[in-house]
């Protein structure tokens, strides 16, 4: 076993480093408070090749592997997990599927503006109704002549008004089975089609400069060639993108609390109390020890999982695994993190609060940590 | 177009000033194992000059580096910017030089290569800020140098240099083949891309040794050293605070105006 990073893997590491702190840093706290999608730095990683990282060369990507896709997320959620969340949906949620079952022509339309960042992309599952239980959704689309008709209200949907263009891959019901069941198919909508609203941005608890928003779709046409795949795939599409975000949403609780444990390291050794540093008292010091040693367990499990995946193995349960301790170890590390800014880590300004009411998402969204435990339990031996 | 640019890989100079101690004894630097290795920025704004250049009017990009040290990712990271191919100088013999025994293998390793319309060098390296190399290699070649360039444009054999002064800049007109050195009022150099990421990894450097530059070991690194360091300590810097008393801030402000004036500070 080898647990060294490829000289590629460090070079990327450095890049979206040195990015994120020289152009993401400014103005994370200001897009927080003012819930702004921060269009110009998306536009720069688009620039970068970062926003088509892991899609082939032919289509707009960078043709690089899982890792460089964990190590990307973890290090924009060290500075900005909203950030880092728009930059998870867009690849897993909205180029992954089209990269993985789009016809060359689909991925040339639509893949490689999404690889160059000319367009953002979403993917649409939840509604109203319909959460952790996806097969319960309603949102259909029966085929007239050689048009999608679509019908039917998504949720919370990242990324679904960011940027001036983008598109949404929706999980429809596209008829019943031959056993009765529902079909699913995921069909493409391009934002900007007649019958297709996005809400205004949802006001949310955290992640602020991600862009989340509701969707209807009313008569909403689209051509017969929109249809992702092959029809009847869509449920099974589906739980193969969420197990593939499923790593992703763990690579930003890596990084978001890889920042809680350096901003806390570096507090508790300038903050004095009682006539020294916080980081002298073991209580302080037991508290940062923990949270070292979740975040490097979260980080290997999450590469595990990468590593799998990337080499073509199966994944799911490594990847549930991931996406629960690391989405879990990030809401501790915020909340010891702010315990040990005190009153100053409750403050807006102090970035430990904003990690603070970000962490939440991760254990939520892509699958909630019970969903995940179910998910991990069905692959016990 | 041919440019070379000779870069030197540097312990981060931005890491915290504690993390470099003095070793009084052996008259060496302690770097702390936490302190990355980078490359020299000055450089990396050479590098910059010479993809602008690149960017404008095409051409190929070298890039000549001498450490034994050199860890892959970093030295690369000219390549994964959109240079076209790296040269390592390495061999033990090569190593502990001063300014004139780096010329001097630097100079014999762009010999070697030959073909050249301009060198470029930052201003100085941020280790030992010596800035005396690019202008060692521009003597040794019998070429031209500007120092402290902050624009470079090429034209009909030409290049047109802006060169920061004090209070401004200057602007010289040198032939071809030139040397100039790069400093930091050039602007930030570019990111890498992942493309470049990507495609540098497949880029294996080349690696010269003295043999292969045709030196003897007597001339290069710490034999050929004109050179001798007596003695490297961390100046104690003491700070003092004196408080201008004043009824008034106008009162204040003119005293502290003659204050400064006092110190030469104005
Ligand atoms: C910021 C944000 C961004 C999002 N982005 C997107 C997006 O881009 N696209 C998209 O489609 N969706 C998105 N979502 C929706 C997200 O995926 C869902 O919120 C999530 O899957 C949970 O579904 P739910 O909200 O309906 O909760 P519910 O399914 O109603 O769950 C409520 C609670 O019950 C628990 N629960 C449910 N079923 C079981 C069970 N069988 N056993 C035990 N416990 C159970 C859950 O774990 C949870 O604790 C986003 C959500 C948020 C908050």
């Amino acid at each position: 076993m080898n647990f060294e990073l490829g000289e590629e893997h460090i070079a990327l590491r450095r890049l979206v480093r040195d990015f994120a702190e020289k152009e993401v840093a400014p103005i994370a706290a200001e897009v927080d408070a003012s819930g702004q999608f921060p269009e110009g730095v998306v536009t720069k990683l688009g620039e970068l090749g970062l926003l088509g990282l892991p899609f082939p060369e032919e289509y707009g990507g960078g043709g690089a592997d899982e890792l460089s896709y964990a190590i990307l997320l973890e290090e924009l959620a060290r500075v900005d997990c909203g950030l880092g969340l728009s930059v998870e949906a867009h690849i897993s949620l909205g180029g992954s599927p089209l990269n993985r079952w789009g016809t060359p022509e689909q991925k040339r339309r639509w893949l490689i503006p999404l690889a160059q960042g000319r367009m953002m992309g979403s993917i649409g599952l939840t509604e109203p109704e319909a959460g952790s239980d996806l097969g319960g959704i309603s949102t259909t689309a029966a085929l007239d002549g050689d048009e999608w008709v679509i019908n039917g209200n998504k949720c919370f949907i990242t990324n679904a008004g960011a940027g001036s263009h983008g598109l949404v891959n929706v999980l429809t019901v596209t008829g019943q089975r031959e056993d009765g069941r529902k079909e699913y198919s995921i069909i493409i909508v391009p934002r900007g089609t007649p019958g297709y609203e996005v809400s205004e941005p949802r006001q949310k608890l955290g992640l602020h400069s991600s862009d989340t928003r509701d969707l209807s779709f009313t008569d909403c046409r689209v051509p017969r060639e929109n249809l992702l795949g092959e029809r009847g795939a869509g449920y099974r599409q589906a739980l193969a993108v969420l197990d593939e975000g499923r790593f992703g949403i763990a690579a930003l609780g890596v990084g978001l609390s890889q920042a809680c444990l350096e901003l806390s390291l570096q507090y508790a050794r300038e903050r004095k109390q009682f006539g020294k540093p916080l980081f002298d008292f073991q209580v302080i010091q037991f508290k940062l020890a923990d949270i070292a040693i979740n975040v490097e367990l979260a980080r290997l499990i999450t590469y595990k999982a990468a590593v799998l995946c990337q080499e073509g193995k199966p994944y799911t349960k490594e990847a549930a695994m991931a996406k629960v301790f690391a989405s879990e170890v990030a809401v501790r590390a915020a909340e010891e993190g702010v315990q040990i800014h005190g009153g100053y880590g409750y403050m807006s300004e102090c970035p430990l609060s904003r990690f603070y009411r970000d962490a939440k998402l991760l254990t939520i969204g892509e699958g909630t940590s019970e969903v995940q435990r179910m998910v991990i339990a069905r692959h016990l031996p | 177009m041919n440019m070379i640019v000779c870069v030197k890989q540097v312990p981060d100079p931005e890491a915290p000033p504690a993390s470099f101690q003095v070793d009084a004894a052996s008259g060496r630097m302690v770097i702390a194992p936490s302190v990355n290795p980078v490359i020299s920025p000055f450089d990396e704004q050479a590098v910059e000059a010479a993809l602008r250049l690149k960017d404008a009017h095409g051409g190929k990009i070298t890039v000549l580096s001498l450490g034994k040290d050199a860890v892959p990712h970093v030295i690369k990271k000219p390549l994964a910017m959109g240079a076209d191919e790296l040269i390592l100088l390495q061999d033990d013999a090569l190593e502990g030089g001063d300014s004139w025994s780096t010329a001097f293998a630097l100079a014999h390793a762009i010999k070697k290569i030959g073909q050249y319309d301009l060198i470029f060098c930052g201003r100085q390296a941020a280790d030992w800020d010596a800035g005396q190399v690019g202008s060692g290699i521009a003597e040794l070649l019998g070429v031209p140098s500007v120092t402290l360039a902050r624009k470079v444009e090429v034209s009909d054999g030409k290049a047109v240099v802006e060169r920061v002064v004090p209070d401004g800049y200057e602007v010289v007109e040198v032939s071809l083949p030139a040397l100039i050195t790069v400093s930091n009022e050039l602007g930030e150099p570019r990111y890498p891309t992942l493309r470049g990421i990507m495609a540098t990894k497949k880029i294996e450097p080349i690696v010269w040794t003295a043999a292969d530059l045709g030196v003897e070991a007597s001339q290069c690194g710490v034999a050929g050293r004109r050179t001798r360091l007596l003695k490297l300590f961390k100046p104690v810097k003491e700070g003092r605070c004196q408080l201008i008393q004043a009824d008034s801030p106008a009162e204040a402000g003119e005293k502290l105006a003659l204050k400064l004036r006092e110190a030469k500070l104005l």
